[in-house]
């Protein structure tokens, strides 16, 4: 048998499933939304008009933006908080053994549940009428602490990215576990015979090395980010409750498509998944090239 | 080797195959197995009430002795997709539970229904503001027998008002004084949610106490006429009452969910819980022993309309497939339904309130909701109305509604946004 034959039998199983689950959705989505619907009927080419309508009709001309800031804001904290405790618990473990097996473990056991379930666990917890969180506040005196978490709209946002860093901070972890496990000791032992400080020798060896741990990490928080439904699903509800402060575009995306279920639902619903997935690739593609030039100029 | 890897191969192509495949199961061949018999093929969202669907289409089935009928139900929340893709291939239903109004109007825009006018002569005899749920939205016919009906008003804990000495209210400001009474006694007033799931039931809220204030059919009717828009004064006024109310609501209304408030009603914890018919069963199935009254929220002050008023709205039909095999079969099957004997079935059997005429539940309460309907019955006209474009008029609604909760907003804007959502779709007139 040729070798490109043998080849073949190889990559077609994977192609044949890419193809029917990834590649035809896509090319499907791409098709729907140049055409205007009237139910599930196509009714003609409608061009542009369906990308024109998610910017132009009240109210998705607002909540477009008020949700691409959200993705943009959940971002942003994500990598704040759950990105440097992950380097933070991963430098920890590294350093001091003992227990590292079992903590790695426990750290990484919220990623197991599904978001829906983690979020509807948490909405329970954090319950204004009978959940333990605020009972706790209370028992300990802390009455003025006792808020209606994900009922005010200063705090809803920030609690939901709070609780996704939990479900998901043992990813970076781990990453960055791998990541360090494979930096030489002679690099630290240098440093420290040169008499360099325990943080200018994380600050000038350990991260520097770390480059592209950081850019995988980033760049997959980048795509998780902006596609986050589940969890603000069980926890905002469709509409990004309370009053649309945690509104983001994978809920938009299902209100569009499901819940108010009108007759141009389809073409419209499709023209933003396509929006997004032209974001979301075109950004994960520049922020790859960049973190690629990074490696090279440690090398 | 080489054969065990395209034997896989051609084993991972046999089931990316099976899996893009359309549905089995298909229906509309019954002819063919059992003789002269017909099998129908009904489909339903209705996971829960297989039980008594079997038993009222028993009935049907033996005054029909050639017609089987097979109750398919499936998950409410994916009932539309499942529906609009069924009614588009073979493997449909012959007769289908169909939403109403807005969300009947993709089926009957994409040629999928059988118009059912001068073929269900019953239908003539039905309450008309319920069969606007069944019918097309710009040719008029109607394309559904509509099954049941949701009526709006408030329950109130029997006990909890005989505890305090409080009576249901006739004015409005017996009604606040009520509220001012419970509330002092540690007793959230009104079981009301504005949380993540329950922006829905924000306008069924609106309606119960604001209807009578913005004007209730008179005012519908001019928005329809283009006479008037949301943004008039009693419109306005009527979103204000929700802004008024808020202090006899549970605290942090806008964290407050459903499963919430139905507990805090179930438990004695709120004494009133203005609602819809619908969560009668729900509620007592948290308590059955709680006794529940109902009254319908007295007018309040500067009302155009001076009678208290039942909103409702027509919750769905059954309908044909305009590509079913047994389409008379299946007109059969709409015909009875639209018969006395299915409403009474129907009623005792799943504890609603019928559609057909002349039925009354047998539940005292239902029966007093369905009597205050049948007397001042009121469309809930964002969701009767406004739901035939994008966006929905109470999805606008909904959501300046909480924002109006949580202080971002006040009554002027929410009604301007309603206006301003819904004109670009909705044309005065049609």
């Amino acid at each position: 048998m040729p070798r490109w034959r043998v080849l073949a039998v190889f990559l077609l199983p994977a192609f044949l499933l890419y193809s029917v689950f990834i590649v035809y959705p896509l090319v499907t989505a791409l098709e729907y939304s140049f055409f205007e619907w009237r139910g599930i009927r196509q009714t003609g080419f409608a061009g542009l008009a369906n990308y024109r309508d998610l910017f132009t009709i009240y109210p998705y001309d607002q909540q477009l933006w008020r949700a691409f800031g959200h993705n943009a804001l959940f971002f942003a904290g994500t990598m704040l908080i759950q990105n440097t405790v992950g380097l933070l618990f991963a430098l920890l473990l590294f350093r001091h053994g003992r227990g590292k097996r079992f903590l790695q473990a426990a750290f990484t056991t919220p990623y197991l549940v599904d978001p829906l379930v983690v979020g509807y666990l948490w909405s329970l917890l954090l319950n204004p009428t009978f959940g333990p969180v605020n009972s706790l506040l209370e028992a300990a005196g802390l009455d003025s602490w006792a808020l209606p978490w994900l009922g005010d709209t200063r705090t809803a946002l920030p609690v939901v990215i709070v609780v996704n860093a939990w479900q998901w901070v043992g990813f970076p972890m781990l990453l960055f576990s791998a990541a360090l496990a494979g930096i030489p000791a002679e690099y630290h032992e240098a440093a420290r015979v040169d008499g360099a400080s325990a943080w200018q020798a994380f600050r000038r060896v350990t991260l520097p090395l770390l480059t592209p741990a950081i850019g995988v990490v980033s760049v997959l928080t980048f795509i998780g980010n902006f596609n986050a439904f589940g969890l603000v699903y069980a926890m905002a509800g469709s509409t990004g409750s309370p009053a649309g402060s945690t509104d983001v575009l994978g809920l938009l995306f299902y209100r569009v498509a499901f819940v108010e279920g009108g007759t141009e639902a389809i073409g419209r619903s499709s023209a933003l998944a396509v929006l997004m997935f032209v974001f979301i690739f075109g950004v994960s593609m520049l922020a790859g090239s960049y973190f690629r030039r990074r490696e090279r100029r440690l090398l | 080797m080489k054969r065990g890897w395209i034997a896989g191969a051609i084993g991972v192509l046999t089931v990316a195959l099976a899996a893009c495949a359309p549905g089995g199961g298909a229906s509309g061949q019954g002819g063919e197995a059992g003789g002269d018999k017909v099998t129908l093929s009904l489909w339903s969202w209705r996971v829960e009430d297989v039980k008594a669907y079997d038993k009222i289409l028993a009935k049907f089935e033996e005054s029909h002795p050639k017609i089987d009928v097979e109750f398919k139900p499936f998950q409410a929340t994916e009932y539309n997709n499942i529906l609009a893709t069924g009614l588009s291939g073979t493997a449909g239903p012959d007769v289908a539970q169909l939403r109403a109004y807005g969300g009947l109007q993709p089926l009957v825009e994409a040629g999928q229904l059988v118009p059912l006018d001068g073929k269900v002569e019953a239908l003539s005899g039905f309450d008309a503001k319920l069969l606007e749920g069944a019918k097309g939205h710009k040719d008029g016919k109607i394309y559904g027998v509509p099954f049941a009906y949701q009526t709006l008003q408030v329950f109130y804990n029997k006990k909890l008002f005989g505890d305090n000495g409080i009576q249901p209210p006739a004015t409005w400001d017996e009604m606040i004084k009520a509220a001012d009474t419970l509330k002092a006694a540690g007793i959230t007033p009104f079981a009301v949610a504005a949380g993540p799931d329950a922006t829905w039931t924000l306008p069924i809220v609106h309606e119960i106490f604001g209807n009578a204030r913005y004007g209730s059919t008179a005012f519908r009717d001019a928005l329809l006429s283009g006479g008037k828009k949301f943004t008039d004064p009693d419109f306005t006024a009527s979103i204000k009452l929700l802004k008024d109310l808020e202090p006899y609501f549970p605290k942090d209304v806008a964290a407050v969910k459903i499963p919430d408030v139905q507990a805090l009603f179930a438990t004695g914890k709120a004494a009133m819980y203005p609602t819809g018919s619908f969560d009668l069963a729900p509620v007592l199935a948290a308590d059955p022993s709680l006794e529940i009254g109902a009254f319908q929220v007295p007018p309040p002050p500067g009302s155009p309309v001076t009678t208290p008023v039942t909103p409702g709205w027509a919750d769905g039909s059954f309908g044909v497939n305009a590509k079913s095999a047994h389409q008379a079969e299946a007109l059969e099957l709409v015909k009875w339904m639209a018969t006395p004997e299915f409403g009474q079935l129907y009623a005792s059997e799943l504890k609603q309130l019928s559609a057909v005429p002349g039925v009354t539940p047998s539940d005292p309460l239902l029966a007093e909701m369905a009597k205050n309907y049948a007397a001042n019955g009121a469309p809930y006209t964002l969701l009767v109305d406004f739901r035939y474009g994008q966006p929905n008029g109470d999805a606008v609604f909904r959501d300046e509604v909480q924002k109006m909760l949580v202080g971002q907003t006040d009554p002027k804007a929410v009604a301007e946004s309603v206006q301003k959502g819904v004109e670009q779709w909705f044309k005065p007139g049609n």
